[in-house]
């Protein structure tokens, strides 16, 4: 067996996860400009189900192993599991998701495949003249992308950042082969064990999820600010998200900050409030549809990465914006 | 506890973006121009890892960097917050080394220091923002690994690492010597003492090369590198801002409402 | 805790100085930055006069981060619908020793504080001093957080706004009317576009000095410095009458910014740098007590610095200062004698040094700035009498003689005039 392209996929209670359906639609993409099937590996106990569906959203090929979930697993597991499916099916490309799985998994894998590895990819595409890959990423703290491109004849593996593309559609009728894959495994490979796994439960709606985001930075100067981006956000059918600011000074958790080492979101309508507008913020939030900016700094960056701008201190520029959305709403 | 914390020099990255410039045609970022390069935010992280772990079980912990001879300036920011100890790794032949080679590099160092208990580097580096050098290393050595620690006990020939994870967090057993990334929500670094920061400046900080630490030039830098850059452009800035005018903050608020309304936002 | 021979407080050109001189003659040093490098946070218009530089370092120009040679000195009097330019070259001036040097401080500092650490000195940067330790009513070192580092004497470099000196009872703040804002602007243009627009080849530099409207005629100026890639824009103005006028000075540089003069020499660049500065300019009238038992303040933080309303020079009198601060420190050594007598040696040493010598000559020179004559009523007259004098308006000719009389006897009285010309040959 000898597979071009291998979607490494996450499967969550069963369905193939919205994040292998991206990566499905890019991966989908780059097998029809190389004419080559694409194949996808599973793991997972009962995901015959799983199996169908990642042939109806694109599939050629997909590889079953039967192995413990994700949310399970340790990822020495995982990782032994995936090295020896490639060995089996010696794929040329491999992409994961840029998940906890993904991003602890893709590098390991590259040292033990003597692969490449580029993580965090936000566009893939073939070089028309050589047929190479190009595997584009924001570096420096997104104020650049680097498009990276492997020797000839090493195998490459990347990580694919959610959202980046859109979740593939499912085209029931579509043909594909479902095979499983024995592996085994010496589970002396596993050094440790995970002793908890603990899922914090999201009040309201999760940053990812969200249509409409409002965002508070350091500009919104205390917990007391965040009451008007709250109802705001109430009002628009959103949540408030937060700058690396409010987190650092304790007025709101790392689990709402949005950028490079928090969340990434990619919502309708983005509105950043008291936020200058540094790179590694805007590279999470970059890739909203409208984004607006609240900031009393004519000069702030934000304003370059805007589509909508107010130049005005937000005590003042909130209230009458809440105000107006409320009587347009009605 | 003995440990090794991996440090990497980079340009400052809270550079104002007006300052951020790029040689398009080398590929290479341009050092911005009398702002002199930082420890890797993320390394500090680990550093402050550890040292809250030497604070918690004693030991002793030893700074590690690879780049140029400059970069001694990192090792002795690391003494400085309160390590031992630290090494700068530099060659010619080490240049544009890859992830591979950097975790080849520092692997062969590590080995060099010995009886170590654990291994700690950050969840990445800011230049290029791969993450990925401190899981090869550990791949090289054949170390237990874990990502993104958050904290860490130690618990007799093992350590508890509690790790953040997307949703929320996982504790494991990890026999020791590990290796482990340490991630953002650790918290702010703890700040140099001035006392710190003399005995970081008299000391004096070896630098091995690749003879050193036996490291063969055919397995590090450009030749050795498994991926290359194609293009490095900055990012563009599709958007072109209209700002609302408008006499008062208040009108400024109401007109923003309209317009959202208008482009159908709500 | 160690005992250092000498602890000085800031990493500016005084500071610098002081350590580089004390560390080169065998002493143990020790320099607290607060800036997170030293010159992170620093600022000035950025020409620079070398002769005291040069004397510290033999040939700096070879090492140091020079942006350019200063060849060309404009003076610029400006009126609200043109101006009156002086223009000065010298091909003399791009050649060794040179005479000015445009700099750009997060280089420079750097640059200084490097040498200052080559010499044996320790840098501490990122460390704010707190406080003085005192020892028999004597200074004895100094607090950074809760650690004491005791010195033999202490070194104050710490710029205008100087705490310490306060808390050494040297000084007390000093006033709004004793003070300039200084506001300023890293504008960048590729260097091709620099050459020019400001007719420059190779490393040569124009300094440009602005008086009238752009200060809105407040006391002050305006001045604009080619660096190798970029060009420092900005305004001094006097605080005490920009409080009083409820005027901003980021509002005025903007407008300066928009001059028809000016906005075709910035045309195309983008700012990457904005900054503001106090500078103490009353010279001695405001100069604090110089030396106290374990301590001495140089540079800014003793307001040694002159603005005789052409240019600032504080670089070169901070330097100098500096050395001197230096100097007497290596004497106090000697004798093992670091009391408030033993110390009033600085302030010798600075009269017989160009330092108290010059703001002695110039001494006239802060009072003679206040007249807003100068930057209301001269350069409009000056601009008056040019256009009439250039204006060819189909009607005979007057002579010059009588167009400068009517003029001026429109808009002011040649009594004034000859009295503020009186004042300044005695001021400047
Ligand atoms: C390695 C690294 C990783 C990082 N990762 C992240 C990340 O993931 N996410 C992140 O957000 N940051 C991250 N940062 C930090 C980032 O560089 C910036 O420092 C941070 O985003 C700044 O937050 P801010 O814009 O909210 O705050 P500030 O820089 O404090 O800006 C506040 C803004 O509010 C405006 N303002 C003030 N008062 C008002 C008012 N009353 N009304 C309106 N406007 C007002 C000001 O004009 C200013 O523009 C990272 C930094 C590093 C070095
Ligand atoms: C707008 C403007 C234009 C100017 N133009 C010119 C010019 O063209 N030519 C010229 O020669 N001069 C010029 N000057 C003046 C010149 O900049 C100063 O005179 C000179 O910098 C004084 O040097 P200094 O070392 O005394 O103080 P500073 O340069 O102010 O340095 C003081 C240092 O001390 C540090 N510090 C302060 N407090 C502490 C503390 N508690 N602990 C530790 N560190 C501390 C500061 O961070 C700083 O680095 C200009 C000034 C301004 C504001
Ligand atoms: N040149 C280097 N010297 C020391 N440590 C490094 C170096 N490069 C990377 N590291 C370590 O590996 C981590 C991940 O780096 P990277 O994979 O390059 O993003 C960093 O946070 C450091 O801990």
């Amino acid at each position: 067996m000898s597979e071009k392209i291998l979607i490494f996929g996450e499967v969550a209670e069963g369905k193939v996860a919205t994040v292998t359906k991206e990566i499905l639609t890019a991966g989908r993409e780059l097998a029809n400009q190389m004419g080559e099937p694409l194949s996808v590996l599973l793991i997972g106990e009962n995901i015959e189900g799983a199996a169908k569906d990642a042939v109806s959203l694109g599939g050629d090929n997909v590889y079953v192993v039967n192995g413990p979930p994700i949310a399970k697993a340790h990822p020495d597991l995982y990782l032994a599991i995936v090295a020896e499916a490639c060995k089996q099916l010696t794929p040329s490309i491999i992409l994961f998701s840029h998940t906890d799985m993904g991003r602890e998994i893709a590098p390991r894998l590259a040292a033990r495949l003597k692969a490449s590895v580029t993580m965090d990819c936000i566009k893939l595409s073939i070089e028309p003249n050589s047929g190479a890959l190009l595997l584009s990423k924001p570096v420096y703290g997104g104020n650049a992308i680097a498009v990276w491109t492997s020797k000839p004849g090493t195998a490459q593996i990347a990580t694919v950042r959610p959202r980046s593309a859109a979740p593939a559609e499912s085209d029931p009728s579509r043909q594909g082969k479902i095979a499983p894959l024995t592996v085994s495994v010496d589970p002396s490979c596993v050094k440790g064990e995970v002793l908890e796994t603990v899922v914090e439960e999201v009040q309201g709606i999760r940053l990812e999820d969200a249509k409409v985001v409002v965002a508070g930075g350091g500009g919104i100067g205390g917990v007391e600010g965040f009451t008007l981006l709250e109802g705001l956000a109430a009002l628009l059918g959103g949540t408030v998200g937060v700058t690396r600011v409010p987190c650092d000074e304790g007025w709101k958790p790392l689990s709402m900050e949005i950028g490079q080492t928090g969340r990434i979101v990619s919502p309708n309508l983005y509105i950043a409030v008291g936020v200058s507008g540094a790179p590694q913020h805007m590279t999470g939030c970059s890739s909203s549809k409208l984004l607006v900016a609240i900031n009393r700094d004519p000069d702030a960056n934000i304003f370059r990465e805007a589509d909508l701008g107010v130049v005005g201190d937000y005590k003042k520029v909130l209230p009458s914006l809440i105000e107006r959305c409320k009587s347009l709403k009605m | 506890m003995n440990m090794i914390v991996c440090v990497k020099q980079v340009p400052d990255p809270e550079v104002p973006p007006a300052k951020f410039r790029i040689d398009a045609k080398t590929k290479q970022v341009m050092p911005p121009e009398g702002i002199p390069p930082v420890i890797n935010p993320f390394d500090e992280r680990a550093l402050e890892l550890a040292l809250r772990l030497k604070d918690a079980y004693g030991g002793k912990i030893t700074v590690l960097t690879m780049g140029s001879a400059k970069s001694e300036s990192v090792v002795k920011r690391g003494i400085s917050m309160g390590a031992d100890d630290g090494f700068v790794l530099s060659d010619p032949s080490f240049q544009d080394s890859d992830s591979f080679g950097t975790a080849h590099i520092l692997a062969a160092a590590i080995q060099k220091i010995g009886n170590y208990d654990l291994i700690l580097c950050g969840r990445q580096a800011s230049d290029w923002d791969e993450g990925v050098v401190g899981s090869i290393i550990a791949e090289n050595l054949s170390l237990p690994f874990i990502a993104l620690a958050l904290a860490i006990e130690a618990a007799d020939k093992a350590l508890k690492v509690k790790r953040v994870t997307t949703d929320g967090y996982q504790v494991f057993s990890v026999p020791v010597p590990a290796m482990v990334t340490v991630c953002w929500d650790v918290g702010r670094p703890r700040l140099p003492s001035g006392s710190g920061v003399i005995m970081a400046a008299r000391k004096k900080i070896p630098v091995w090369s690749a003879a050193d630490i036996g490291v063969d030039a055919g397995q590090v830098g450009k030749g050795a590198a498994r991926k290359e850059a194609a293009e490095l452009s900055r990012r563009e800035w599709a958007r072109k801002c209209e700002i609302i005018q408008a006499e008062t903050p208040d009108e400024a608020g109401t007109k923003l409402a309209e317009k959202l309304r208008e482009v159908g936002a709500f | 805790m160690e005992r250092f021979d000498a602890i000085v407080v800031g990493g500016g050109p005084a500071g610098c100085a002081s350590a580089y001189v004390m560390a080169k003659a065998g002493l143990n040093v020790l320099l607290f930055e607060r800036g997170k490098f030293a010159g992170a946070k620093n600022m000035w218009g950025g020409a620079f006069f070398g002769p005291q530089l040069n004397e510290l370092i033999p040939e700096f120009w070879k090492e140091a981060p020079v942006e350019r040679f200063v060849t060309r000195h404009v003076l610029s009097f400006m009126a609200e619908n043109g101006s009156t330019s002086l223009d000065f070259k010298s091909t003399r001036f791009c050649a060794a020793p040179y005479n000015g040097f445009i700099l750009l401080r997060a280089k420079f500092d750097g640059w200084m504080a490097q040498k200052v650490e080559q010499a044996g000195a320790i840098v501490a940067a990122g460390m704010r001093v707190d406080d003085l330790l005192f020892q028999e009513g004597r200074v004895s070192g100094v607090k950074v957080g809760d650690e004491e580092f005791p010195s033999d004497i202490v070194i104050l470099a710490d710029g205008v706004n100087s705490l310490l000196a306060k808390k050494a009872g040297l000084r007390s703040d000093f006033l709004p009317e004793d003070m300039k804002q200084g506001v300023k602007e890293v504008i960048e243009l590729p260097r091709e576009t620099i050459e020019q627009r400001f007719n420059l080849v190779n490393d040569e530099g124009a300094a440009i000095e602005f008086v009238g409207t752009c200060t809105r005629g407040l006391p002050g100026g305006g001045f604009l410095y080619t660096n190798k890639n970029s060009l420092s824009l900005g305004l001094v103005i006097e605080l005490g009458s920009l409080v009083k006028s409820k005027l901003k000075a980021s509002d005025l540089l903007e407008e300066f910014k928009h001059h028809p003069d000016i906005s075709r020499l910035i045309e195309g660049g983008r700012t990457v740098e904005y900054s503001a500065h106090l500078i103490p300019c009353s010279g001695l009238a405001m100069m604090p007590k110089l030396a106290t038992g374990g301590a001495l303040v140089t540079g800014d933080a003793a307001a040694l610095l002159l603005g005789t309303g052409l240019i600032l020079e504080g670089a070169n009198f901070a330097i100098a200062s500096g050395m001197a601060a230096a100097q007497t420190a290596l004497e106090a050594k000697e004798k093992n004698d670091f009391s408030a007598g033993s110390l009033s040696r600085y302030e010798q040493l600075l009269k017989e040094s160009f330092v108290l010598q010059d703001l002695n000559t110039f001494r006239g020179a802060p009072a003679f700035l206040k007249n807003r004559r100068i930057y209301e009523l001269y350069p409009e007259l000056a601009f008056e009498i040019f256009e009439a004098i250039f204006q060819s308006d189909g009607m005979p000719r007057k002579g010059t003689l009588q167009v400068v009389k009517e003029i001026i006897k429109r808009r002011t009285s040649m009594i004034s005039i000859v009295s503020d010309l009186w004042k300044a040959r005695k001021a400047i």
